[in-house]
Order: C-alpha cells, then structure tokens, then sequence
C-alpha cells in the first residue's frame, strides 16, 4: 500500500509540477497568468480519483465474499463470533480504506488551487462528501453482488453490469428521450413569434439521480467553469419545471445514492445469512 | 455436552436426515461413522450452525443452538472437511486474523496463537506463508484455529482424509491429549479402524438416522460375543466335531481352512468348559480363540445387512 500511495501521489505531484511550469513560463512570456490553468489541475486530479472510486472500488469489493466461498473460509467465519453483517461491514471498510487514504493522501495536490483563492474548503467538502457516496455506492453494488453470486467470475459480471445500467444505462436513456423530444419539436409548425419549447427528456431525467458520474459532473461543473458539461443534467431539465430536486440536485442525487448503497449492503447481509442458505 | 433429538433436514426431494437422534457425554471422543451421503455433513453443519434443521432441536453444553445460536458459537471450534486457508497470509497472520473474530487482539492474540501454535507443532512454522504447508500441516493449523476461543467441544469433519499414515498417527494423538484435558470431540471419519482405536464413544448413522450409538468397547464386545469360536486341533477332528454337537450352547459348526469355526451361544464360563470337555477327551487342541470383531465389520453388517442389525442390537 505505501508503494501505491508513493507511486499514486508522484504522478499526480509530477503532473501539478508540470502544470505550474507551465503557467510560471507563460508569465514569462505574456506577463498574464492564466488562473485557469490550476483550476484544470483541479478538474484532472478530481476526475483521475473519481474515476479511481468508481472502477476500483467495486473490483475490489465484488470478489470479497464469493472469494471467501470458493477459498472455503466463509463457512470459518460464519463459525467464528461475527455475524454477516459485520462480515459485509469488514469488507466494505476495508476497501473503502484502502481506496480513501489515497483519496486523502492526494487532497494536498487539489489544496494547489487555494493559492489561487478559487476554491474554499467548502467545494473540497463536498467534493470529498461524493467521493465518500460514490465509494460506498460503487462498493455496495460489488459486495451485493459478491454476496449473491457464488463465483467470482459471475460476481464480477454482475457489479460492472448493475454499475454500467446506473451510469451509461440511465444516460443512454435520457440521452434517447431528450434526442425524440427534439425531433418532435423540430418537426412542428410555430406560428410567428411563439417560441420554440426546448427539448428535455421528461421525467428520466430523475434516472440520472443514481448516476454517480452526472452528480460528479454537476459539483465539478459547478466548481470549474466549463467543468464536464458534456455530461451535466442540465440539457436533460431544460424546459422541466424547475422544483426542489433540480434546484437542489447535487444533494438529492447523493441522498439518492446513498440510500441505495444502504440497500445494497442491506442485501449483501440478507443473501449472506447462513440460515438463508439452505444448499448442501 | 451435545444433545439432539428428532432432527430432520430436506433439501428438494431428499431427506438428508431423517428424525436424527445423538447424545455425547462430556469428555468423550465420540466417532460418527457412515457410508456417503448418509447424513454426517449436513448433522455437523447443523450443529455448527451453518444449517437450520427443518425439524427437531440441538442442545451444546445445556444451550438450546438454535435459539441462542450466537452464544454457542462460544463453546465449540469447527475443523471443516476441506479446510479454507487465506492463501497470501503467513501461518502467524492467519492465526491472529481469526484471533481476531474471536475478539483475541493484541499481545494477549498473539501470545495465544503462538501458544497453540507450539501446541500442534507449528511454532517453528509461523513465519511461512499458509499456501507453502503440506496437507498435514495445514490440518494441523486448522485443527489450532478451531481451538483459538477455547472451546469446550470440537467438531472434526474428516479430518484425516488425504494424510499419510505417520501424520494420522500424529494427529490421532492430538485428539486424544485434547480429550485428556478434557474437550468432547465428534469427529466423523472414514478410516473406520483409527476411529475404533481412538473414540470412546461411536455413532454409525445410515439414511439419516443413527443406526447404532453407545461405547465402543461395549459394542464391540457385544459383536464378539455373536462372533464364532475358532478352535484349532491337531488331528483327529471328526472326534472333536462329534463332542462339539453334543454341546448344548453349540448352534452351527463349519470348517475353516484349519479352523472349526463354531456359533457358540454360552458365556465365558461355558466357553471354558467347553474347552476342557475337549481336553480331557484326548484331543489335542491349540487354538481356542473367539473371532474379533472390529468397527469396519460392524459398519459393514449395519449399513448392508439388516439381519445382522437385529443380532447386533440384541432384539432377537
């Protein structure tokens, strides 16, 4: 592990280095510093941990308990003083921790952009908060999944399968509803001088409030101008009365999620019960 | 220590245990002998709590397992048939993980894994890696796991299937100190003539249901005794043979090879007059020996045969 953070931190480190020789050169030559240059070694550090979260929480936690069965060491703990949920609960910790003290080990690189006063500790809070919804979320789903399977191999399909359908699935969805809603709005016939209604893809857009990577676009948007937009929610709501969840999506979205990852391990627990498992 | 009574378990169609009814005595080295597919796993299973009987009831050391599963986790330690190991983790680290599960941590964890690490003859072994043990060794690690809480009862499932015969002895004899310091054992084995040198008390379960249970030396005494005797004589059989069917206690004589194997239905006594009957009549005997039965002969007879189980439970 300390190899992996050492290794980790000196990229991000090398590229924050390069980044800031960068700006000191064009200085040099303009005498202007381009301040958007730090806010882009914010969005590429935030986007590599992101992604990091996502893809390498759930592979760590989905072969976690069907490896105990094929190691045959589940049926060992199950007879030991821990019951199922503090089996699920030990393994989901122990890849969160793993994965957050990288996390954490890295924030003294994003903390670059304080030098600049863009940031506060605010944006790095939350930043932080949907790093930590979007662990246990991605993690939730390959320990549920780990829990139901009984191969590895399965489990894997599984995770990436439920993680693929909460992600590109949800998007893919909108993105299809939004595109019909602007065929059908281009093929009408408006008298002169009323206006257009914009295109939006109606109610699925709330699909999208349990895709980890459009609530991560929405805070990195938010924070970077220009930030991710290619993935922002707010193509998908234009038109939409705007109530409570649009205004307040970032939260909603997290509150969402987070829920889910309750279920999730809630479930893991619920398929791990020995007493459930009634197969010789 | 353990009581169970009428316990049955199906899984689809097939009655894996069928109103199964055991009782073990506290320090005792109970054998559960029976054919595959009998049952064993799935009992063993249920008393460890890794299965729910569909009916009946458990008892460990006077708590009912089932209702207070949790808490009797306490009171025994489980050695599985094919025992799992964490692969990546050295002997002492696998150790002090379980130690661990057991709420052991810290110096207090450690001291008592190397404890019983010293115990199995596995001290000198702790700074290897699991996956580097030979199949004993492992046994043997495993065997230390299960005692790591120190539990008053063992359940051993197979657990010298697939050792060489030095490491059985060796391991037999961890189970007997084991029982001398008091823990109750169930150990279910295949290799029927260990487990009659080894258990005090032996239980023989056939289609789901014990069979035959008791002592083993009383067991094996009552199959002696509906054994033949096997007389040797030096010459002169016939005339032997004609004072044997004037015996009362005598029921059938046969020739085996040199022997006249005889059913005799007397006791000791009779069996001594027995024999001076032939002495005093001249005839050279120099064998008179009744034909030991053993544990593999009775599995035989109780799962085969249901003749023989009438003799062997004396419902004649």
């Amino acid at each position: 592990m300390p190899f992996i953070i050492l290794t980790f931190n000196g990229i991000l480190a090398a590229a924050a280095l390069l980044n800031m020789y960068s700006a000191v050169a064009q200085v040099r030559i303009s005498a202007s510093i381009q301040y958007t240059s730090f806010l882009q070694l914010y969005a590429f550090v935030a986007i590599l941990e992101f992604l990091l979260l996502m893809f390498i929480m759930p592979a760590l936690t989905t072969g976690s308990i069907s490896g105990e069965r094929e190691r045959r060491t589940l049926e060992l703990l199950f007879t030991t003083k821990m019951t199922p949920g503090d089996i699920v609960m030990g393994k989901l910790f122990s890849a969160l921790s793993q994965l957050l003290v990288l996390v954490v080990s890295s924030f003294p690189m994003l903390l670059l952009t304080f030098v600049y006063g863009s940031m506060d500790f605010m944006d790095l809070g939350l930043l932080f908060l949907c790093f930590v919804v979007t662990a246990v979320f991605s993690g939730g789903i390959g320990i549920f999944a780990s829990s139901l399977m009984r191969r590895s191999t399965f489990s894997n399909v599984c995770t990436y399968g439920l993680l693929l359908l909460s992600v590109a699935g949800t998007y893919m969805v909108n993105l299809f509803l939004y595109n019909m809603s602007q065929m059908q709005i281009n093929n009408m016939v408006f008298r002169l001088g009323e206006s257009r209604p914009s295109a939006n893809s109606g109610a699925a857009v709330y699909l999208l409030l349990i895709n980890p990577m459009v609530t991560f676009a929405e805070i990195l948007g938010n924070q970077v101008t220009g930030g991710a937009e290619w993935f922002s929610v707010g193509r998908f709501l234009e038109g939409s009365p705007g109530g409570f969840i649009a205004s307040h999506w970032v939260l909603v979205s997290l509150l969402v999620q987070s829920v889910l990852a309750v279920c999730f391990v809630r479930g893991a627990i619920y398929f791990l019960d020995p007493e459930r498992n009634e197969k010789k | 220590m353990l009581k169970i009574h009428g316990l049955k378990k199906k899984f689809g169609n097939f009655q894996a245990l069928d109103g199964l009814d055991m009782e073990i005595e506290e320090g005792a080295l109970y054998g559960f002998v029976g054919p595959n597919g009998a049952g064993k796993t799935t009992a063993i299973k249920i008393i460890t709590g890794l299965l729910r009987p569909d009916e009946g009831s458990i008892e460990i050391g006077g708590k009912d397992a089932l209702l207070y599963r949790e808490d009797v986790k306490e009171s025994f330690g489980y050695v599985p048939d094919e025992f799992g190991m964490y692969d990546n983790l050295k002997v002492l680290e696998y150790m002090i993980f379980f130690a661990s599960c057991y709420g052991y941590s810290g110096l207090m964890g450690r001291n008592r894994c190397m404890e019983l690490l010293e115990q199995v003859k596995l001290s000198e072994k702790a700074d290897f890696f699991v996956d580097s043990l030979s199949r004993g060794m492992k046994q043997r690690l495993c065997l230390a796991r299960a005692l790591i809480h120190d539990p008053e009862f063992l359940v051993l499932d197979e657990p010298t299937s697939g050792m060489d015969p030095r490491t059985r002895m060796e391991f037999k004899e961890m189970l007997r100190e084991l029982c001398a310091e008091g823990k109750t054992i169930l150990v279910s084995s295949h290799i029927l003539s260990e487990l009659s040198q080894m258990c005090t008390d032996i239980g023989i379960i056939d289609a789901g249901k014990i069979v035959l249970s008791g002592n083993m030396a009383e067991i094996l005494q009552k199959v002696n005794n509906s054994n033949p005797l096997l007389i040797k004589v030096c010459g002169n059989q016939e005339e032997a043979i004609r004072l044997l069917r004037e015996n009362i206690c005598v029921t059938t004589i046969s020739i085996r090879e040199e022997n006249i194997a005889v059913r005799f239905c007397g006791d000791k006594k009779a069996e001594a007059e027995l024999l001076r009957s032939l002495v005093s009549a001249g005839i050279p005997v120099n064998g008179f020996i009744r034909e030991q039965g053993d544990l593999e002969s009775i599995f035989m007879q109780i799962t085969n045969h249901d003749m023989e189980r009438v003799v062997l439970n004396g419902e004649e």
